[in-house]
């Protein structure tokens, strides 16, 4: 078996080779569900498979991420946690850490959790990573096809991946959340659409944005699964737009925002607002 | 492109048969009901690298920047020879879902005859919202090059993660 993967990596080193193109990194990858919510002792299933045309050792992990006031999410360092992602990390358990997928094989992660007795209600919240792990020996030496040159030829290889959310509620919760204002502004990659979401209460709130123009069904913009996650009680929504659709935008639009179409889909807010 | 379409294809067979499994294992009198979950997917797929190609180092420090849509820069001094391009990723998933994008801001290069260099990392997005087709983002990136850099093959390796929230 092992054998022949590695003839496999030869053939396919070779072909690539042949046709000059640049040697991709293994690790393509797919992951189901997007987004995960344990509210008591009953675990769940993530899926992942290997998508890439090579075989990859893929990781699986547990990280932090705190939200911005600009809806971004900011990697925090193990050491850097608070208290409540610190209980977080600790009652998320899964399984297998690290896979090794030939093409097309999927993987089912489990994923359980385990709340200690005395954990005060409350939202706790990691983000699982999977990503591949890069070749062990990158191609750098015996390269006989290559005279050497004075010049600085330059490889950079990136390890990509994948987070989803594992979110586990303790006790009983509640949020509501208000659209605020609502404008166009240009950014340094084109045109945006921007509003304001305040959260009150002691979740997270999660949800689907729909813009419409009062008299016409047909939605100018759809937006799903924006989160507003406890740690900030408000946050801006930025959605790159193409020029025309900016330029239609702009007037008097309704806003909607529902809870996830698989919980319902009820109302969140709605909001009337002439967009500047 | 067809290869693509079809490699999809074998991916949900394979979650419909796994979240087949699961209730079959219960269903010991069952009469024959037949469930299927489908769950939302989110796909990553890297189709191109990010190539500053080959640099020639000049008697003074220089820049070389290869902007997210792959064109080059060569700063002054520097003799740059070969096609650039920025990274580029695919993301495919539900149709209108916001996905974050995360990565360094920089990366250094270790140099197989010695000597380092350091590039920023620039990305063309902060979040895309996917079509029907999906969507993708792209890395470009401004190399340092220091004056009669070492020789050599660098290497460097740097995170890129698509974060859903």
């Amino acid at each position: 078996m092992l054998r022949f993967f590695k003839g496999f990596g030869l053939f396919s080193f070779f072909l690539l080779g042949a046709v000059a193109v640049p040697a991709q990194a293994a690790g393509d990858l797919l992951v189901a569900p997007t987004r995960v919510v344990l509210d008591g002792s009953r675990g769940t299933e993530v899926v992942l498979n290997n998508i890439g045309a090579e075989p990859a050792t893929y990781r699986i992990s547990l990280e932090i991420k705190r939200m911005t006031a600009v809806g971004g999410l900011d990697e925090i360092a193990e050491e850097n946690a608070s208290p409540n992602e610190r209980t977080a990390l600790d009652m998320i358990a899964f399984s297998p850490r690290r896979v090794t997928l030939p093409p097309n094989q999927p993987q089912v992660i489990r994923v359980g959790v385990r709340i200690p007795e005395g954990t005060p209600p409350g939202e706790y919240r990691a983000h699982m990573l999977f990503r591949a792990v890069p070749d062990a020996a990158p191609a750098v030496a015996a390269d006989a096809a290559k005279p050497a040159s004075t010049g600085v030829s330059i490889a950079l290889t990136p390890i990509y991946g994948i987070t989803i959310p594992v979110i586990v509620r303790v006790g009983d919760l509640g949020a509501e959340a208000v659209i605020g204002d609502a404008w166009v502004a240009d950014t340094a990659d084109g045109p945006a659409f921007n509003f304001g979401l305040t959260r009150t209460g002691n979740r997270s709130v999660y949800g689907d944005i729909e813009v419409t123009r009062p008299g016409i069904s047909e939605p100018l913009l759809v937006a799903r699964g924006i989160a507003v996650y406890p740690e900030v009680s408000a946050r801006e929504v930025s959605l790159r737009v193409p020029p025309e659709l900016a330029a239609k935008l702009k007037g008097p639009v309704r806003i909607r925002y529902t809870e996830d179409r698989e919980i319902g889909g009820g109302t969140i807010d709605q909001a009337d607002r002439v967009v500047k | 492109m067809r290869k693509f379409g079809m490699k999809r294809a074998i991916v949900g067979a394979a979650i419909a048969a796994l979240a087949l499994n699961a209730p079959a294992a219960h269903a010991a009198s069952a009469n024959g009901t037949a469930t299927a979950k489908i769950l939302r997917q989110i796909t990553l797929t890297n189709t191109s690298a990010l190539q500053y190609a080959t640099i020639i180092s000049g008697a003074t420090a220089s820049t070389v920047a290869v902007s997210t849509s792959g064109a080059a820069t060569c700063g002054a001094g520097l003799t740059c020879t070969g096609t650039t391009t920025a990274a580029n990723f695919d993301v495919q998933g539900t149709n209108g879902a916001v996905v974050l994008v995360g990565g360094d801001a920089s990366v250094t290069l270790n140099g197989s005859l010695g000597g380092t260099m350091a590039s920023t990392l620039s990305y063309s997005a902060a979040n895309i919202t996917l079509g029907a087709t999906g969507g993708s983002f792209q890395v470009g990136g401004t190399l340092s090059v220091g004056a009669n850099q070492t020789a050599g093959d660098y290497t460097g390796t740097f995170n890129v993660t698509a974060n859903y929230q």
